[in-house]
Formats: C-alpha cells, structure tokens, sequence
C-alpha cells in the first residue's frame, strides 16, 4: 500500500512533511519515496491531517487517554457530526466513520500518530459526535472464540 | 494498493455525507498480538492471513524525564516513534478478527498495556537464529496472563533448531504450545493462528467456570 503526495493540496504540492516510510509499507519499501506520480484519492481539500507535531493536534495533552478506547475499538460517526465546527483531524475522522472503523485504521488511513487519534476520538465521543463502541466483556467469550475458530477454519 | 478513504460516502456541495439512511452496526472486534523481534517475519504473518494489505499505525514513545535531570547530557531526542502493521479478517458481520503486529523489545513494552487488553492471545513469532530477540515478549505475556503460542517460523522449510532445543531455550511452561510455522503461507499462518485461539478457548472456559 502506498500514501502518494496528496494532489489536491496546493499547500503540499509534492512531497509533505509526512516521514516516508509511512508512505510504503513492505519490507524494503520503507525509506523509498512515493512514486510521484500515482494517482490518489486523497482527502478532499481542506481535510487532510496536517504534519504538524502530534501535541499542537491534542492542544498540548499527551496522557488522558481512555483506556476503553483500544486499538480495534470500533467508532462511528452521527450523521449531524459533519455539520459540527470541527479542527480538519477531528473533521477528517468524522467523514472516515460513516462506516464503523477501528481506531487503528483510523490512525493508518489519516497517518495520525496512534496516542493522537485515541485523543480526538476520545474528544468527538464527549462532545457527541462519535458512537465509541465498547465491549463489555475484558476478555471474549467462549461462544465468540468458537466463532472465530470456525470463521479461520474455512479460510483456505 | 490505493484506496478510497471514503468508499461509502457521496459529495453533498462541498461536504461528503455517508451513505444509506440505515447505519450498520459495527462489528464486534477481536485482536490477536503477533509478537517478535525485527525481521523475524511478524508483517509477512499479518500479511498472509489479513484481507487487506497490512496497514502501518505509529505511536510514540515519549521520554519524559530522560535528560531533564541530566544537563550533561547533550541529546535533544525526546521522543521516539515505532511502527506497528496491522491486517484483519472478517469472520462475518458482527465478528472481525485483528491482528497487530508488534515489535517485540523490551523499550517498546510501554505500549504492550494497551496492546494486551482484551486481546485473545499472542503469537510470538521466531527466527531460531536469534531466538533471544523474543524474550522480553515471553516475559511479558506471561506476566500478564495472556495466552500465547510460540511460532517458530521457518524461512526456508528448515529449523535451525528442534521444537525441544526451542522450548529449552526460552524455558516456558509446558502448556505453552511450540508450534513450526511458515509466515509466507497463509495456511500455515491459520493453522498456528487456531493455536492460539485454542489456548483462548482454554482460559475463557475456565473464566466461565471459575
């Protein structure tokens, strides 16, 4: 997978500040630049993350996380969030959870720094404009574990 | 591989509102830890099982403290970023499996807390050259009580080691399974993945019935 240079920011004609192995993933492919002229359906202008410093995005926290708030918790955005005043991040992430979406996947997709994403997630929730799916149970149970081993199972 | 960040969505004027009056109930996810030591072949495990190419997350270290009490000390690194792969399977709607591909040394054990919680269990992964790598990732994970299986990964069909010599080496109890594995073949990778869902399987029915 790749992240090219987002064509539609005039501010970042070709080559963003983003460090370039979060442009490549593949073992060897790290430290190559994109190739500049692949095509991408980047964020619309306006609503892509910025590379400023993860702090300036948290308004300067860097602890306070939510502990409910894992790497695979599952976020989805109301449909009234997107008319909300919002930063770009936080505005971003509400356009990405129209589907529900992990938080992980978040962070990669939006190339924001994973403690960063679980703050403004944790942000968006209070003020109403995320769903923050938390399981209840810490551990699964037995049921959904058979259920993965029968899904894994069928995988050829 | 590009993709649509907003596959599911349709420009309204200048905004981009989802899809569908219904909205789908989110799945409920479930997260397996594949542990080990650079180059040892956690992403190439993620990537043969995973449905989507493996994504990169990055969370930071930060240092907080180092130098501030030692002005002899002239390194202005404050902060320290990792990497992590991830990929997922859908088991079917309302289930999707997770797997995070973690570096496996003790200076990014700072992360592993998150990690862990709620997690199924762990796949350490291992390169019977440098079996050493994977032992901060043993030690944690049985300090936490997470279950987990060790995955000696065979590059090239072969075992610098036996199973034995392995379990000798790292010293784990007995119920701690040992299992060969290729991270290039997505059979194999499933087969040390149900593993581990075996040793879940294990500690969720004891959690019932205790």
């Amino acid at each position: 997978m790749t992240h090219p240079a987002d064509p539609d920011d005039p501010a970042h004609p070709a080559a963003p500040s983003v460090r370039p192995f979060l442009r490549n993933s593949g073992p060897g492919a790290r430290y190559q630049p994109a190739p500049p002229s692949a095509p991408a359906p980047g964020p619309p202008p306006g609503e892509q993350t910025t590379s400023l410093r993860p702090f300036v995005l948290t308004s300067g926290r860097v602890d306070g996380l939510d502990p409910s708030i894992g790497l695979e918790t599952q976020v989805s955005s109301h449909p009234g969030a997107l008319s909300a005043r919002l930063s770009p991040e936080q505005r971003a992430i509400v356009h990405l959870c129209g589907e529900p979406l992990s938080v992980a996947e978040i962070s990669a997709r939006l190339r924001m720094h994973l403690g960063v994403t679980r703050i403004l997630v944790g942000d968006l929730r209070a003020a109403g404009h995320l769903d923050v799916h938390v399981l209840e149970n810490d551990f699964p149970d037995p049921e959904t574990i058979m259920r993965v081993i029968r899904g894994l199972r069928s995988i050829s | 591989m590009d993709f649509d960040p907003y596959p599911d969505s349709r420009i309204v004027g200048t905004a981009r509102v989802p899809n569908g009056p219904q909205r789908t109930a989110p799945p409920v996810p479930v997260k397996i830890i594949v542990a080990g030591g650079f180059g040892v072949g956690k992403t190439t495990t993620v990537g043969a099982i995973s449905e989507i190419s493996p994504l990169t997350t990055e969370a930071e270290m930060t240092m907080e403290g180092v130098g501030v009490d030692d002005p002899g000390q002239a390194s202005g690194k404050t902060t320290t970023t990792i990497a992590m792969d991830f990929g997922c399977v859908t088991i079917d709607q309302t289930l999707k499996l997770y797997l995070f591909g973690t570096p496996g040394q003790t200076r990014f054990a700072f992360m592993w807390d998150d990690l862990v919680r709620g997690a199924l269990g762990a796949l350490v992964v291992v390169d019977t050259t440098r079996i050493d790598d994977c032992y901060p990732a043993v030690d944690y994970f049985e300090r936490a009580g997470l279950p987990f299986v060790v995955g000696v990964n065979t590059f090239n069909g072969q075992l610098g080691y036996n199973l034995d010599e392995v379990r000798w080496a790292l010293a784990v109890r007995e119920d701690v399974p040992i299992v060969q594995f290729d991270a290039r073949f997505r059979g194999s990778v499933r087969d040390a993945l149900l593993v581990v869902l075996d040793q879940a399987l294990d500690k969720a029915m004891k959690m019932r019935s205790s």
